[in-house]
């Protein structure tokens, strides 16, 4: 920026070869490369972390719960970049010493710089909240369509027990066992202190309050064993408050309800 | 201890002859707290019958509450107000004994009115805080270290928890403000004292009243509800739940008086010439932090009030079945519970925010940025508690509002870092020990914001609420970001406080070893969260083995290294090199007065002409 006085023109350079300018500044390039190291870091960390480490997809929830977060390590992987990037250049750049260095620029704010970036930081935010409101719809939207055929089932959470209520069927039990395919409802509900009713590999989850029932619905899309946890801290026992079950065919749930003393509906 | 202790002035000592003022200090708060304490313990129980929990609750609350004003009173906290009540007031010699003039370390255990002295006062207690809070959570690591292991029983675990959490977020709420937003904000703005130097004494000694009260819940059974004290659990709870109850009444009396104290002292006392554009930006933040606070304290304080009816008075404000609502209390306490995280985020990102341009000696690049990033968190946290209850099955319409509100959260938080990374841009930044603490805040603050994004969409919250991807969350945010601000803040600041500089090679290393170990500790939790673990579990099944072990031998990182700060802090302190007034070459008001800080800060009041950052050559 100081070398100016060598320049015969004596117009001030358009705002494009400012930036162009700018670009070709050994700064902003080496920040770059970083940011894209950093970028292709979360990108990997997505691809890999929730598919690696999140339980076995058995629902329509959960596969829509691990796209989503998939989706979000993608999309806020360029700004973890950026930011890195920047962070990581300018630490390279450290000097030691036991008295305070010579000042560097007097760069006190710059207008468009802070305006792309709130604009930025808005649009992302922007997605993440359009992207949030549509899956709450799809959700809403497949519950109304599910109601007529679903199975219900009550759940009772208290200290420290999963009891499960099969209206139709008439029975109760403390596994369970739901049939693929086959849209079901949980109404839930705790007979003491705040529970929450976590059917970990189905991804979805409803707190169990006293007196009051609140629901939460999904369809099993594959078959095999399940776990019922309870996520809200409910005194002593808390940790050992799960069950389990399985996802089984029309077939062996049908079985599995006579078995029980039900009857088939 | 000896560094504290040159005479401040050439003054004779004030010795107000035959005073009370001079023959009350901690030792005589204890003897008629105590007396108080047990006093009304032994009359009220006598006749009561003892066997009804009800009654225990209140003997034992109605005592709590006694202790801390018997303690009060028995350091003279109310000599003032009461002499106003007989229309006098103190002496002009008795005041300056309150201020603690030419008393030497004696005036540390003292009601003392300077604000200096409850900086220090504060920094101690924090560290002692912090000390308790993180062995808490060395246990809690221990006791997890692999599936079925017995170190705890689940009684003990649930309160290690618990109590863990709310020491935790006490030393946290205070950590910044306490001891920096006492001792260096006065002499940032270039005022003499604080506003109210008596409730400034007040609120540091209204809070140390409250840790013996969290301290006798251990003896009085433990806590089985975790800090969050979701009713009906608290209400069915046992007694120690009662010095819960009380620690957080009292805990919010204190923050009233001090968020009151600092919010008045930067609108009244800043200096000549110190326009709302020339304020240290620590002095902002800090401020936007303490008046979040006055607001939302009182919620919490509500809900402990309602809970302590509840377990008294046969109240049924959280009992469903006589009309009562355990939503209730989860509304009350998330209305407090948001605005409070950004209460303890504030101050420390405001600290990075003071110390980057002293070390990259430039600017703080975009200062009106800086403060819309700290209004805009602090306007939007009041709108978005119930994040907190999206599985709740409260109203699951309002999930939607609720997000977006949360994720606007985003916008300001980007300004923050803009800030940081604006100013530090074509800078070669002067490597010392705090402006390592700005790079760890960077990469910690991304993270935790980032996770924070997923659990603000309430798809991913279907799966994530309540695991302990959750509390690798938040320990990112509150631990990651705001106690390395504060840690950095504490070096940054250190040589102005004790008149010494911090030990530098054992700064380091317990950098490191804090840092890397938190890295592991919460990897490990992020892990086990996303596999599905519950939260505030004392025990889990195998095959969270893995995970949960990388995080125990990361809790143990960061327990040495802890130990190395501890230890740094206090060798320094006795015994380390002496400070120069300005040994980082710094441009704000509290650099340019001496060590030991003499009485009223300045010996002339300065005037300001210019906002501190003016840095840098000129292009």
């Amino acid at each position: 920026m100081s070398n100016h006085d060598h320049d015969e023109e004596q117009l001030p350079p358009t705002p494009g070869e400012r930036f162009t300018k700018v670009l070709k500044g050994k700064d902003v390039q080496q920040a770059f490369a970083l940011g894209i190291f950093f970028t292709l870091v979360f990108v990997v960390l997505g691809w890999k972390f929730y598919p690696k480490w999140m339980p076995t997809i058995m629902s329509t929830d959960m596969k829509s719960n691990e796209a989503l977060m998939v989706a979000f390590t993608y999309i806020s992987a360029p700004i973890c970049g950026l930011v890195l990037g920047m962070a990581a250049y300018t630490f390279l750049q450290r000097q030691r010493g036991d008295t305070p260095p010579e000042d560097g620029p007097g760069i006190r704010t710059n207008g468009p710089m802070v305006i792309v970036w709130t604009v930025v930081t808005s649009l992302f935010a922007l997605l993440a909240i359009i992207w949030g409101i549509v899956e709450l719809n799809v959700g809403s939207e497949a519950a109304a369509a599910e109601a007529k055929t679903a199975l219900v089932v009550n759940v009772t959470g208290s200290q420290w027990v999963w009891t499960f209520e099969y209206p139709a069927q008439g029975i109760e039990t403390n596994e369970l066992n739901l049939p693929i395919d086959r849209p079901v409802i949980f109404n839930v509900i705790s007979a003491d202190v705040n529970h929450s009713f976590w059917p970990v590999q189905l991804g979805v989850k409803v707190d169990a309050n006293r007196l009051e029932t609140t629901v939460v619905h999904t369809t099993p899309t594959r078959l095999g064993p399940i776990d019922v946890k309870c996520a809200e801290l409910c005194g002593l026992y808390h940790a050992y408050m799960e069950t389990g079950g399985n996802i089984m065919t029309t077939t062996n749930f049908d079985n599995w309800v006579t078995a029980q003393g039900g009857h088939n509906a | 201890m000896t560094t504290l202790d040159h005479p401040t002035s050439t003054r004779p000592i004030p010795n107000p002859e035959k005073s009370l003022i001079t023959k009350l200090h901690m030792g005589t708060g204890m003897v008629v707290g105590a007396i108080f304490a047990f006093g009304t313990y032994f009359w009220l129980r006598s006749g009561q019958d003892m066997t009804v929990a009800h009654n225990v609750n209140k003997v034992l609350l109605i005592s709590m509450f006694m202790w801390s004003l018997g303690f009060l009173i028995g350091i003279g906290a109310f000599i003032g107000p009461f002499r106003w009540l007989i229309g006098k007031d103190l002496t002009a010699e008795e005041q300056l004994y309150l201020a603690g003039d030419g008393q030497g370390v004696s005036r540390y255990f003292r009601y003392c009115t300077d604000h200096k002295v409850v900086g220090i006062q504060y920094l101690v207690g924090v560290m002692a805080m912090l000390g308790v809070g993180g062995t808490l959570a060395m246990m809690i690591r221990t006791n997890l270290i692999s599936p079925g292991s017995k170190f705890v029983t689940p009684v003990i675990y649930n309160s290690l928890v618990g109590l863990h959490g709310i020491t935790m977020i006490v030393a946290m709420i205070v950590v910044a403000t306490g001891p920096f937003g006492n001792f260096i904000l006065p002499i940032m703005i270039g005022a003499r004292d604080m506003a109210f130097p008596r409730l400034n004494a007040l609120s540091w000694w209204v809070l140390f009243t409250a840790i013996p009260v969290l301290c006798s819940a251990w003896f009085l059974g433990g806590i089985p509800t975790g800090w969050t004290a979701y009713a009906p659990l608290s209400v069915q709870a046992g007694p120690g739940m009662n010095a819960f109850v009380a620690t957080i009444i009292i805990f919010a009396v204190s923050t009233a008086v001090a968020g009151a104290n600092i919010t008045a002292t930067v609108v009244t006392m800043r200096a000549k010439g110190m326009k709302w554009n020339r304020v240290p930006i620590f002095v902002i933040g800090a401020t936007i932090s303490v008046a979040l606070a006055i607001p939302a304290f009182p919620t919490f304080m509500v809900s402990m009030i309602m809970t302590a009816l509840d377990r008294t008075a046969n109240t049924t404000y959280f009992d469903a079945q006589f009309g009562g609502s355990g939503w209730l209390y989860a509304h009350l306490f998330w209305i407090m519970g948001h605005p409070e995280v950004y209460v303890i985020l504030l101050p420390g990102v405001a600290a990075l925010m003071e110390i980057v341009p002293v070390f990259v000696r430039k600017p703080l690049f975009s200062y009106n940025a800086a403060i819309m990033g700290f209004a805009g968190i602090a306007g939007l946290s009041v709108l978005v508690w119930a994040h907190h209850m999206y599985m709740s099955g409260w109203l699951p319409m309002l999930n939607g509002p609720f997000m977006i509100t949360t994720e606007m959260i985003s916008i300001p938080t980007g300004l923050i870092f803009l800030v940081i990374l604006g100013t530090l841009w074509r800078g070669k930044p002067w490597m010392k020990l705090p402006m390592l603490g700005v790079y760890a805040f960077l990469w910690n603050m991304l993270i935790g914001g980032v996770t924070g994004v997923y659990l603000s969409d309430v798809p991913a919250d279907n799966y994530l609420h309540g695991s302990m991807y959750v509390t690798a969350h938040f320990h990112y945010t509150l631990m990651g970001a705001a106690l390395t601000g504060a840690l950095a803040g504490l070096a940054y600041w250190f040589p102005k406080m004790t008149g010494r500089m911090l030990h530098e090679r054992a700064g380091y290393i317990s950098f490191w070893f804090v840092q890397i170990g938190f890295q592991v500790l919460f990897l490990g939790m992020f892990i086990a969260g996303a596999e599905g673990q519950p939260r505030r579990v004392a025990d889990f099944s195998a095959m969270y083995k893995y995970s949960n072990m990388i995080s125990t031998m990361g809790a143990y990182t960061i327990g040495i290294g802890m130990i190395v700060m501890l230890w740094a802090v206090i060798h320094s302190w006795r015994k380390g090199a002496i400070a120069p007034i300005n040994p980082w070459g710094a441009k704000t008001l509290e650099w340019t007065v001496p060590f030991p800080v003499p009485l009223e800060n300045f010996d002339e009041l300065p005037v300001i002409t210019s906002d501190p950052y003016g840095y840098g050559r000129s292009k």
